[in-house]
């Protein structure tokens, strides 16, 4: 098939290459860490209390929001706590989470699952089976599995992103190389779920290991396996649409308004591992990257401790600086006793360097050679500087993907998408802003007319009053004269008689 | 594919580097004066920067060390004739990075190119320093002598070429009869066209600025002189006089004051061509180069907001 790819975009070589990707089996941690504030929607409610003894993979934390999944343990053993927590987030920010004290014992809960074959269950109910599973996208973005199946309609092609996310990161590549089987049992599950005439699995053509281990097990018609040139920012989820069909998302809306179905294959096999094996999210494969580490991938359950993980991967002597997530898009990381989430896919572990001293912008225009969406940055970057949000709409904002090929590219090292992402708050601020403006004039708007209308309705209703009265009171004068009347006239009859 | 650069710096010293050739031979014709001069305007850029980014309260070393306004002296010394006296690129310097920058908040804010604010405010206000052109090879003494006036020396000087069909189309019939030949601006100039293919291969530039620079000048001239051989300068003559070279390759592509979009780069480039040509002709002065960059550095905002590229998925 034909490689349409797009604009922009760089080609970084992973700067950590290892000889042979490897996922290496964590020990069970001591203690896990496990936050109950997800990606979107509400905090999950927690329904254990502290003391309480919980099997691996018992449902610690519930929620009704249609964006949030089910939350569970992750190992067997005592709730220590129920308290906030440091959590991996770029302002140190804490928040409310579970502790568990593993027991060394690792017993699992038993799990039902969809009881039958999933292509015995209606699609709704194997989606439902994955919200309970707790399974978000494990490509990065966290965003719920079950919302983004839930919401298509009139699927045609499904997606599966085998491009890892970031230059550095290989946890999919260790996947997609030692898992290919539950990755193609998973995709057939997708596919039953959304009912699209075909599937096709995305890999960069340099991961050619986890291409011959994934063809190898694909005997599905509908599953194709297609290579795509190796280059950042092809694992955003349009860009790579684009690039493998040649279709471009118009701004605003989204892969599934066009019947496109896209899943990161870790989250495939999440999903297999959920509806096959009836094991809820309670691990993930993490890359440990860097400079200051041996590089490799481990697989961890989740809430075990960056530290614990780091400690795993023969770390320097040196001081390091910690990022989580990739080396372009991720956030650097303070704390290291925070807890490994569902969207940690990387740590990255690097020797303390000075950060090189950013200069001026000059206009140069490198990073609008290599924004893979197409934008100015170089202008935006004015903009969003003086904080003029109107002007940076202007020059589309809001398409902005912050996958930060301009910082990358920029030779005056401007962090450029940390202005855009800063920008982008601001303005959904102003937003906000604005929208309360306009519901308190409206109110404002609306008591004035009520207080009008009730005052025009009083005076309707007295002027109305008066004339029934008036009418009344005409009606009474005339009858009294006709009464008169009549006495009268029987008064002139008696009167005759007489 | 895109090159990283390491640095700013970095670009600017390209730029430099990709000077050295148009300078040689520069040098080559005219001698020390020319050199004379970049010294001259390096050192006094030194001094000026440093002044007004202490008095602005910034980091002076970091910020001298990125070359621009290095750059930016040596584009003005070599657009000022090399027996000028030392205090008219001294007051042109100045004048380039007080007023041409840093009272617009230094590098990078600047809506102007500095060296041709500079110059332009040289050509207003020293007319006849500025027109005058040696014609002969200087030795260091020589030049030493002229620049500082230190003794009365005559240098054979004169206007250059485009001054000369200014101001000789009056005396002739044909603007054939003036002789055009002139091998030392040729020669500059061919240094200087190939400095900036040197640029334009290490990516420091892009291709859209000078191409359309030079298209300009090719259509505009073209459509001249088709329409009347006597009075106009054919379009040979256009390309390789004056600094049409170093206008197209190392003034118009200032990243700073230039526009930023690819289709922008494009018509801003081709408008300075068209605009030198007219200048030329029948504007007041011989070469145009450092008014029609200034043109059109003001419309730069204006060309920026209506050629913004096409967004993914709009």
């Amino acid at each position: 098939m034909a490689d349409y790819s797009f604009n922009g975009g760089i080609v970084i070589r992973n700067p950590y290459p290892v000889d042979k990707v490897e996922i290496i089996q964590a020990p069970l941690p001591k203690k896990v860490i496990i936050p109950l504030q997800q990606r979107i929607g509400e905090q999950a409610k927690p329904c254990v209390s502290v003391g309480d003894y919980v099997l691996t993979g018992e449902v610690i934390a519930s929620t009704e929001d249609s964006f949030g999944v089910f939350i569970h343990a992750s190992v067997s053993g005592v709730v220590l706590s129920i308290d906030e927590q440091a959590i991996p987030h770029k302002s140190g920010l804490k928040s409310q989470c579970i502790t568990i004290e593993s027991d060394g014992q690792d017993k699992w809960i038993d799990n039902a699952g969809c009881s039958i074959d999933f292509l015995h269950c209606s699609a709704q109910a194997v989606i439902d089976y994955i919200q309970k599973s707790g399974i978000v996208g494990l490509g990065g973005a966290g965003f719920p599995t079950h919302a983004k199946l839930g919401k298509i309609k009139q699927c045609h092609t499904l997606i599966i992103n085998g491009t890892e996310c970031e230059p550095g990161v290989m946890c999919d590549d260790a996947l997609m190389q030692f898992h290919p089987r539950e990755i193609i049992r998973g995709v057939e599950i997708l596919l039953h779920i959304c009912s699209a005439k075909r599937a096709i699995i995305a890999i960069e053509d340099d991961k050619q290991a986890a291409y011959q281990a994934l063809l190898m097990f694909n005997h599905n018609d509908k599953i194709s396996i297609n290579k795509i040139t190796t280059k950042y920012t092809s694992g955003a989820e349009k860009l790579l649409i684009k690039a493998l069909l040649g279709v471009e998302i118009s701004s605003g809306s989204f892969a599934m308004d066009r019947g496109i179905a896209c899943q990161n294959v870790a989250t495939t096999k999440a999903i297999f591992d959920a509806v096959v094996d009836h094991k809820p999210l309670v691990s993930r494969i993490v890359t440990v990257t860097g400079s200051g580490v041996k590089p490799n991938n481990f697989e961890v359950r989740l809430g075990a401790s960056f530290k614990s993980l780091i400690s795993m991967a023969s770390p320097s002597q040196k001081v390091h600086d910690y990022r989580m997530g990739g080396m372009m898009m991720g956030v650097d990381v303070a704390d290291i006793q925070a807890p490994i989430c569902k969207i940690t896919n990387a740590i990255f572990v690097n020797n303390h360097i000075h950060k090189t001293a950013i200069q001026e912008c000059i206009r140069c225009g490198q990073c609008s050679e290599v924004c893979p969406v197409g934008l100015l940055p170089q202008q935006l970057y004015w903009h969003a500087k003086s904080e003029n949000i109107e002007q940076a709409l202007n020059y589309n904002l809001l398409d902005c993907i912050e996958c930060a090929c301009c910082d990358y590219v920029c030779p005056s090292h401007i962090p450029l998408a940390n202005y855009f992402s800063f920008a982008k708050t601001l303005n959904k601020q102003q937003t906000r802003e604005q929208d309360r403006i306009n519901i308190a004039r409206e109110r404002f708007e609306f008591r004035e007319y009520r207080l009008e209308r009730n005052k025009l309705e009083r005076v309707k209703m007295m002027t109305d009053k008066k004339r029934v009265l008036k009418e009344k009171m005409a009606k009474e004068q005339s009858q009294k004269r006709k009464i008169a009347e009549a006495i009268k006239r029987v008064q002139q009859a008696k009167d005759k008689k007489l | 594919m895109t090159p990283i650069f390491s640095s700013t710096s970095w670009m600017m010293r390209q730029v430099i580097y990709a000077l050295v050739l148009g300078v040689m031979t520069a040098y080559y014709f005219f001698g020390w004066g020319v050199l004379l001069q970049i010294i001259l305007g390096v050192v006094t850029t030194m001094v000026v920067e440093s002044v007004f980014l202490a008095l602005r309260g910034r980091y002076v070393i970091s910020s001298i060390s990125d070359g621009s306004a290095v750059l930016t002296a040596i584009l003005l010394a070599i657009s000022i004739p090399s027996i000028a006296p030392w205090w008219v690129i001294v007051v042109g310097v100045s004048f380039a990075i007080i007023f041409g920058k840093q009272l617009y908040g230094g590098l990078g804010n600047n809506p102007f190119n500095p060296a041709m604010l500079g110059y332009v405010f040289l050509l207003i206000s020293y007319p006849l320093q500025m027109s005058t052109w040696q014609v002969d090879f200087l030795s260091l003494g020589q030049a030493l002598d002229v620049v500082f006036d230190l003794s009365n020396i005559d240098v054979i000087s004169g206007a250059t070429k485009l001054d000369e069909v200014k101001n000789g189309l009056s005396l002739v019939g044909s603007i054939q009869q003036l002789g055009l030949h002139s091998p030392s601006q040729a020669w500059i100039n061919a240094g200087f066209l190939l400095g900036g293919l040197y640029l334009l291969l290490r990516k420091v530039i892009f291709w859209q600025i000078p191409v359309a620079f030079l298209a300009g000048i090719v259509l505009s001239s073209i459509l001249l002189f088709a329409s009347n051989t006597d009075l106009y300068l054919p379009t040979q003559n256009h390309l390789m006089l004056g600094g049409t070279m170093l206008g197209a390759f190392f003034i118009a592509t200032d990243p700073v004051s230039a526009s930023t979009t690819p289709g922008g780069r494009i018509i801003y480039g081709f408008l300075i061509g068209v605009l030198i040509v007219i200048i030329r002709t029948f504007g007041g002065y011989p070469d145009g180069i450092a008014f029609a960059v200034l043109l059109m550095n003001m419309a730069v905002p204006l060309i920026d907001s209506f050629t913004q590229p096409k967004v993914f998925g709009r």
